[in-house]
Formats: structure tokens, sequence, C-alpha cells
């Protein structure tokens, strides 16, 4: 009895280590190159100076932040993106991959490649188009004349809401596809057999999918959940080639905010990374509460 | 003895003219700067010409987007590395205090170099000096045109003429008969550029900046009137916003506005369409009225040449500039026909060369009549929080177009920039 | 009868509609690329016959294959490394859970999650110091390891049914024998998905190549193209066709490897 006991705590720490030494490698390169800049990002973040020249000065930096207008302004873009945009572009996604998961679909091929194409489209080519579309006389003011729904064209990229709302089609543009891969991904892995029981028991297609389909994928949406977050707080490449940010601040994001105090400004790294700072911990604060929520086994 | 010492000392002798010649022999210099068509077709006739005087130099032109060479610098400086940047660097004016000040002891001081920078047009020299020290050989000119459509402004009864020398509400009274007789507006703007206020304010011989480098918005009526301008010229329809560069250069190349107003770089979009060829001309841009300096010549955009100060190459550098940028008429009488790239060194300016009708201009003598502008442009320091200020006043226009009072605007715009200032 | 008819006629045109909207871009690109620059501009929506002219000026204006090549040699390796050391981190996590595992993965996770603008000058001094400017190495060092694949194998495994795991034990496998034998063929879609991500990721990469890669010789495509519009003169047909080539790879082994995840193996065990 004893020996079996043994031998059992044996297995098991045996295969504890082996479990380590799958993750060490990885989890050590990441304490490197991102735990390790990030701390001296930290450190930085509590001097102030213009260009070399820093020296230390607590919390002034973000004490800063509080009266800074621009900074606001680009908080509440980015959490209104947020709100708009990912939850309809996640639903979307999820519906895309169930529709194109049925097998005895035709043209799943082509709904496929073309679906994911837009984010391997180059940022430069697809701003430009959206530029283009979304002027007076572009190709959107065109056909909403034509269907009777506007009678004057509207300077979509002049006024601040109209702008977000550029934006927000842009994103859902651009990452449903590359969300929908992954949902597709992990419909692969489930048994199949499950909807077609489903299916005797008269649940209809709907039905299938959300009593179903999306509890199954919850590992994967939770997934998708922290990286749009994650992503859209970051948001950089579409305000600043679409809208730079206009009008009036009504776009800026964030980053872009980042990048204007590093390069383009006389370069305030130390303010910048608080900025980054507070980025960071919103983000993982959103994330650890999506954790909580949907991350079990 | 005397033999051991004398042999001692050819020894020495030979070696160093061995390790003289050495230290010569194949130096390469390094150039990052964009536009093959403009800047690095420049560099390369100047090398052409240097190869002559030094044999042994190589120059080794990298093409680099401003952006990134921006983005390179500041980063190669506050990780320590300027090992990684280039000898010779061209940096945009509007970013040349910025970089000199911000980053000290990166750019090499030409003023003692030997450089003669009397001969290039003082508003360039005022642009690339701080503090009465020259960090940069200038270089492309950026003087500021008002190139119209003659055969509409023909239509319209008009002649290139009547708008030389004139002041924005002549252009706007002007501009309102063309679009009336012609439906066109007389020029097109991306919205949110600041970069018309800007050749308006140094027009006047003012900036977002005073001299003490204190900001200068709220209080600057300059500023004021020219923003009543820009609101007056959308309101009345002579000027039509665009949503971006590319609908810029479109909306003059195909003819759905009768001209532009921008830095003589303008030039080379200018000439694109082929069916245009003939119908254009080139005058200077309107003037303020109100203001007590106001003259009806500007700068926008432009760049100068810097050298490392910790380059290896540092006087090789500076001594090729100094035979072509700096010293060599004929580079720029190369360069002018096949570019266009006009330059802010005046003895090229007497040049026959630059007196040469324009087919594309009417058989108008463009490049002479352009350095002659660039002579009278009035000087200003743009300042370290230069991207700061012209980002906070590209704001106050959009919000005064949508409505807001001009004081209230510019008042937001200064405070903006003051906190940005202020650590 | 008639309801699903409506239903199936409903569904093919959403997702038609949904596809015309999706690859219109792309495909204005590559007609645009055949077309002059004045057209271009102009919104041209047709074919033209200016795509020889096109590529005889882009590749004279600019060294095409040499930066295809080192985008191709960065992606490749960085995506071959990154899945190698993150799915095997990501089975880890989830095969062998404990408290410890799950408390190191949220902390991973935390890495995610700072802008890149701000870890960028200490990673280049890191980068400078060990003297590996301008390599290979230096490119996909940084992010050879991301919490994000890592993240994305852990969420895959737990699809991964425990009971091949017991059984290949029984079978006398050694641990790594069914990670490499059992998960990574059972988890060909996981594996496709993270593989086109990574590659669209090192090969889209911008601002890191730009500050490590310190020659011409070393430059990528995207460095490339943005040499193509930062001129005072741009040529937008050049531009679309330089634009087209540097799509091409990632539509090509998306194209490969698009089977795999949707039509992966699902295993029963009976």
């Amino acid at each position: 009895m004893v020996v079996k006991a043994r031998s059992n705590l044996r297995l098991e720490t045996r295969q504890s280590v082996i479990g380590w030494a799958f993750v060490i490698p990885a989890a050590l390169l990441i304490f490197v190159f991102y735990f390790y800049p990030i701390a001296r990002a930290l450190v930085l973040s509590f001097q102030t100076g213009i260009g070399a020249n820093m020296q230390f000065a607590g919390l002034a930096n973000y004490r800063r932040l509080l009266s800074d207008n621009v900074f606001k302004t680009s908080l509440v873009n980015v959490l209104t993106f947020l709100a708009l945009q990912v939850p309809v572009m996640l639903t979307l996604a999820l519906a895309l991959a169930y529709m194109l998961h049925d097998k005895r679909l035709r043209f799943r091929a082509f709904f496929r490649t073309a679906i994911f194409l837009p984010c391997a489209t180059s940022l430069v080519s697809y701003s430009l188009i959206f530029r283009s579309m979304f002027s007076l006389d572009g190709f959107v003011n065109a056909l909403l004349i034509n269907l009777d729904l506007i009678t004057q064209p509207i300077n979509w990229l002049a006024n601040p809401w109209t702008a977000k709302i550029v934006i927000v089609l842009a994103l859902t543009w651009r990452w449903t596809g590359y969300n929908m891969i992954f949902y597709l991904a992990a419909l692969q892995n489930i048994d199949s057999s499950i909807f077609e029981a489903a299916v005797i028991d008269g649940a209809g297609a709907l039905s299938r999918f959300f009593r179903i389909a999306v509890p199954m994928l919850k590992p994967i949406i939770l997934l998708t959940a922290i990286i749009s977050t994650n992503g859209t707080l970051q948001l950089f490449d579409e305000t600043y080639n679409i809208t730079n940010g206009g009008p009036a601040n009504a776009t800026i994001s964030i980053s872009q905010y980042i990048y204007r105090l590093s390069f383009q400004y006389s370069p305030r790294f130390s303010y910048a990374a608080a900025i980054s700072f507070v980025v960071f911990v919103l983000v993982a604060v959103l994330a650890m509460i999506q954790m909580k929520v949907g991350d079990e086994r | 003895m005397k033999k051991s010492l004398l042999k001692v000392l050819l020894c020495v002798l030979v070696l160093s003219l061995l390790t003289s010649s050495v230290a010569l022999a194949n130096q390469e210099v390094t150039v990052w700067a964009w536009d093959p068509a403009f800047n690095l077709y420049a560099m390369e006739e100047a090398a052409k010409i240097y190869h002559e005087i030094n044999p042994d130099v190589t120059i080794n032109i990298v093409e680099t987007p401003w952006d990134d060479i921006q983005t390179r610098l500041t980063t190669a400086v506050m990780a320590g590395q300027t090992g990684t940047l280039p000898d010779i660097m061209l940096i945009q004016d509007n970013a040349l205090m910025k970089n000199v000040i911000d980053f000290p002891n990166v750019f090499a001081d030409l003023t003692d170099s030997g450089v003669d920078f009397d001969q290039f047009a003082g508003f360039k020299v005022g642009l690339t000096s701080v503090e009465g020290r020259n960090y940069a050989v200038p270089f492309d000119n950026g003087a500021a045109i008002n190139a119209l459509r003659t055969d509409v402004l023909a239509e319209a009864g008009y002649e290139l003429e009547d708008f030389r020398d004139i002041t924005w509400s002549e252009y706007i009274t002007m501009g309102k008969e063309v679009l009336a007789k012609t439906g066109k507006p007389l020029h097109s703007i991306v919205a949110e550029s600041p970069d018309l206020i800007m050749a308006g304010l140094q027009s006047a011989g003012t900036w977002m900046f005073d001299e003490n480098g204190d900001v200068f918005i709220a209080q600057n009526d300059v500023l004021k009137e020219v923003i009543e301008v820009y609101v007056e010229l959308v309101k009345s329809g002579v000027m039509v916003q665009v949503n971006d560069w590319e609908q810029y250069i479109t909306s003059f190349n195909r003819g759905t506005v009768a001209g532009t107003i921008n830095g003589c770089w303008i030039i080379g979009s200018i000439v694109l369409p082929e069916e245009q060829k003939g119908l254009w001309g080139v005058t200077n841009m309107p003037r303020l009225e109100r203001s007590p300096n106001a003259t009806n010549y500007s700068n926008q955009g432009g760049s100068s040449w810097t050298v490392r100060a910790d380059s290896a190459n540092k006087d090789v550098a500076i001594d090729f500039l100094k035979h072509t940028f700096a010293g060599s008429v004929a580079l720029y009488e190369t360069i002018l026909p096949s570019s266009g790239a006009l330059a802010t060194y005046l003895p090229a300016g007497d040049s026959p060369t630059y007196a040469v009708p324009h087919d594309f201009f009417g058989g108008q003598a463009i490049y002479a009549e352009i350095t002659e502008y660039a002579s009278k442009v009035p000087q200003v320091k743009y300042g370290v929080y230069n991207y700061e200020a012209r980002d906070a006043i590209g704001v106050a226009i959009a919000q005064v177009l949508a409505g807001r009072d001009i004081d209230s605007a510019l008042m937001e715009a200064e405070e903006t920039v003051r906190f940005l200032m202020e650590f | 009868m008639i309801k699903t008819r409506l239903a199936s006629i409903l569904k093919y045109t959403f997702l038609f509609a949904v596809a015309l909207i999706s690859i219109f871009p792309l495909l204005w690109m590559f007609i645009s690329a055949t077309n002059t620059s004045g057209d271009v501009l102009g919104g041209r929506l047709l074919p033209g016959t200016n795509l020889v002219a096109n590529y005889q000026a882009l590749i004279a204006r600019a060294e095409v294959g040499q930066a295809l090549w080192n985008s191709f040699r960065n992606a490749i390796v960085a995506t071959i490394a990154s899945l190698a050391v993150c799915s095997i981190a990501g089975y880890g996590f989830e095969v062998y859970h404990d408290r410890g595992k799950d408390f190191l993965m949220r902390v991973l996770l935390l890495s995610m999650m700072i802008p890149f603008a701000a870890i960028m000058i200490p990673l280049f001094m890191m980068v400078g110091r060990l003297n590996l400017l301008s390599t290979t190495t230096a490119f996909v060092l940084p992010t050879l390891a991301t919490a994000f694949l890592i993240f994305l194998f852990r969420q895959s495994a737990r699809y991964f049914p425990k009971d091949i795991i017991e059984s290949s034990r029984l079978d006398g496998l050694s641990e790594l024998g069914i990670f490499l034998r059992m998960y990574i063929p059972v988890m060909r879609s996981t594996y496709a998905t993270a593989g086109i991500i990574t590659f669209m990721a090192a090969w889209n990469n911008y601002l890191w190549p730009l500050i490590i890669m310190q020659n011409a010789e070393s430059r990528t495509m995207p460095l490339l193209l943005s040499n193509l519009v930062a001129g005072y003169v741009t040529d937008y047909g050049l531009l679309m066709l330089a634009i087209s080539i540097s799509v091409l790879p990632t539509v090509i082994i998306f194209l490969l490897l698009q089977r795999s995840f949707a039509e992966g193996i699902v295993v029963s065990v009976k």
C-alpha cells in the first residue's frame, strides 16, 4: 500500500515537473523581453524631463494626467469604441463561424477566405479606400442618396459622431474575419455528434447556436474578448490613418497620443510611460473581470 | 648614432604617410533622406561632384521616410545608441529646433566650419540656427506660392497679374467671382491641416511663440486675423476642404479647383496631368491687412542637412556639404531641370538655368521668381514646441468652423500648449 | 419547406453580401495595380493596361526582391519558433494545471497589455548591448513568446480529450511523446490558426524592424512600402502594385492552411 502511494506521488511530482519544464522557456522569454522593459518603463514614469534629461519626480506624471484634456478625450474615445464595436463584432464573427461550420453549406472556402482577407489587406491601402468612400462625393454618400435615405451628403470625417462611426465600421470590417477563424478552429474540436443529437431532439438552428455552440466555445470567446479589449484600448492604426484623430480630437486614441508625445512633440517619454501604465492597468482590470466571469474548466 | 636616428625618423615618416592615406582611403559617409525624385536625386548629383574633389569618399544614400528618421533619431538618442545614426540626416525645418535643443550634442555646430551661411536665404538660416549657432546646411526651398489656372481665371475675366501683391480680401472677392462664373473654388486644403494658418502667420513675421519662447496664441492678433480669413474662405466657398492628401492632389489634378497655395515643392504634383500644360501660372500669396508687418511672402515646409556631432566622418561630411550644397552652383543647375528642386542658395538663383521659361506655366520663368520670393520671406523661429502648437491650432480651426468663437477656441489651444510645455 | 427555402436564400444573400464587402477593397487594390496613378486617384474601378509599366517602375525604384526575402525569412523563422515555444507552454499550462500555473498564466497575460511604444527603447538598448542589431535573431527574439499565443494554445487544449493522454501513458508514451505524437496532430486547426496569425503579425511588423534594422540590405516589405508614400509625389499605381505583392504571401499561406482550421480531425474516444 505504502509503496503504491509513494509511486503515485512520484508520478504526480514527475508530471508536475515536466509540466513546469514545458512552461518555463516561454515564461522566461516573456519575463526577459516584456516584464523587464515594462519595469524600466515604470521607473521612467516616475521621472520627468525632456529628451534624455531626467530627474525623479514621484507621482507627478500621474497627477498631471488628471488635468490632461487630450488624454481624457482619448480615453473616452477608446472606451466608446470598445462599447460600440467589440460586442457587435464578436457576435457577428461567432454567427459567421457557426454558419460556415455547416458542412452542407456551398462555397464555404470562398466565404471563409473572403471574410478573412480584410485583416490581411494592407493598412495603407484600406485606409485610403475608407477615406475615399466616406468623402463628400464618395461611394457611401452616393449610395445613401440613391436609396433616398438622405438628401444632403454627410461630411463623415468632419463631424465628431460620424467620424467615430466610420472608425467603428472600419474596425468591424477589418477584424471580424480575424476573430471568426478562431471560432471556426475551435468548432472543429467539438464533436459533431453533439449537434446531430440536438437536431434529432428537434432543436432549431438558433437554439443549437445558443444552447450548444456558444457555451462550448466559452474558452475561445474569452480569448477573443480579452484580445479585442486589449486591441481596442491600444488602438492606433485606424485612428492614425483614417481620421488622424480628428475632427478636433474626436477620434484620437490613447496610443496615438502616446505616439505624439514620444515622437512628434518634444519627446516626453516619462509622461508617455505613465499613460502606458494607465492603459496597462485598465486592460488588466477588464481582463481580470473577464477571466473571473469566463475562465472555468 | 646619427644613422639610427635617421632610420627612426625615416620609419616614422613612412608610417605617418601610410596611416594618413589609410585614413583617407574608402571613407564612407552615410546619408538618410526621403523622396527619390527630389532630395535623393540631389544627393546623388552632389556625390558625383564631390567624387571629383575627393575620390576616396563614398556617399552611401539610404532612402528613409521623414517620420522614420524622427523615430530612429529619438530612439537612438534615448537608448544611448547614437552610433546607429548616419553621418548626415535630412531634417524638416519644422522639427529642427526641437531636435537640436532636446538632443544636445547630437548635431554638429556648423557655424565655424567654413560653410558660408550668408549665401543662403535669410529665413532658412534663421530656421536652421539656434541661439546664433548654425546647425544645418539649408536645402529645400519651401517659399509659398499661389499657383493658378490662367484659363479658368480668363473665363472669369481675370489675369494672373490681378493676383499679384494682393490682400486676402481682394483674393476672396475675386474668388467669389471665379466661383460664380466657373463653378470652381480657387483652392482646396486638407481639413484641419494648420499649414495655411502657419503660412499666414509667417507672412506677417510672427509665430505661435514669441522671441522668448513663450506661447503667443490667445493674444496673437495676427493669428486671429488669419483664422478669420480662413473661416471666410471656407464660408464663401472660395476654399474647399477635403479629407486627405490624396483628395487634395486630385482636386487640382482633375481641375475641380482652380489653383493651390502651398510651398513651391507642390509644383511636382501640379505638373502631373499632361493636359493642363501651359494652363498654369505662379504668383505670390495674398497678404493680411490688419497686421503691421504683413507681406506677400511666406514659407511652407522645407528641410535642411544636418551632420552628426559624434560621427567619425564628421569632418568629411562637412567638407562634402561645403563643396556641394553650400558651394556648387553647378549642382543646383543640374538638379533644377529634371526635378524642379529649388534651392535656397542665392548664387544659384543668378544662374541662367533658373531664368529658363517653364512650358507648363505658360513660359513663365517661375524658378527665378520663386528664388526672389525666398529672399523676401520673413524670418521666424518655429521653436521647440512647434508640433504641439500646430496640433492645437488644428483643433481650434475645427472648433471655430463648427461654430465656436475664435477667442475661446484660441484660449483652449493656448492652454493645451502650455500644458504640454510644462514638464 | 418554403420557410427553410427562404431561410436558405437569406443566409446565402447575407453571406455573399458580407463576402463582397470584405473582399472589395482588396479587389480594388489589385485592379489599381494595373492602372496609372491618375486613374487610381480618380477612383477607377476597371483594370487598366499599366501593369507592366508599374512593375518596371517599381523594380527600378526599390529592391523588392530583397525586401520580400527579408520579410519572408523573418516571418517564417518567427512563426515556427513561436509556435514551438508557445504551443508546448500552452499545453503545459492546461494539461498540468495547478494553482501555481494558473497564477503564472494570469501574470503572463499582463505582458500583452502595455503599448509597445513604452517598452521599445529598453528593448532596443538590450538588443544593442547584445550586439544583435540588424539580425534575424533580434527580430524574432522579443516576440518569440507571446502571452496571446500561449493563451490560445491553453484555451484550445481544453478541447483536447484527456482520455487520450491517459491511454497514451498506459501505452508507455512519455509526456513529451504525448505532446508530439498526440496533441499536435489533433490540434491541427489551432496550429493552422496560430500559424497564420503569427505569420501575418511578423510580416506586417513595422516599428520594431524600423529601429533594429540599421542598413538598407535588411529592409523589410512594410518599410519599403512606407518609402513609396514618403515622397512629395506618390505614384499610386506603383504603390498599389507593391502593396499587392506584399499582401500575396499572407493570402497564399492562408489558402494553404485554411482547410486545416476548417476541416480538422474530430477525435472521439469510444
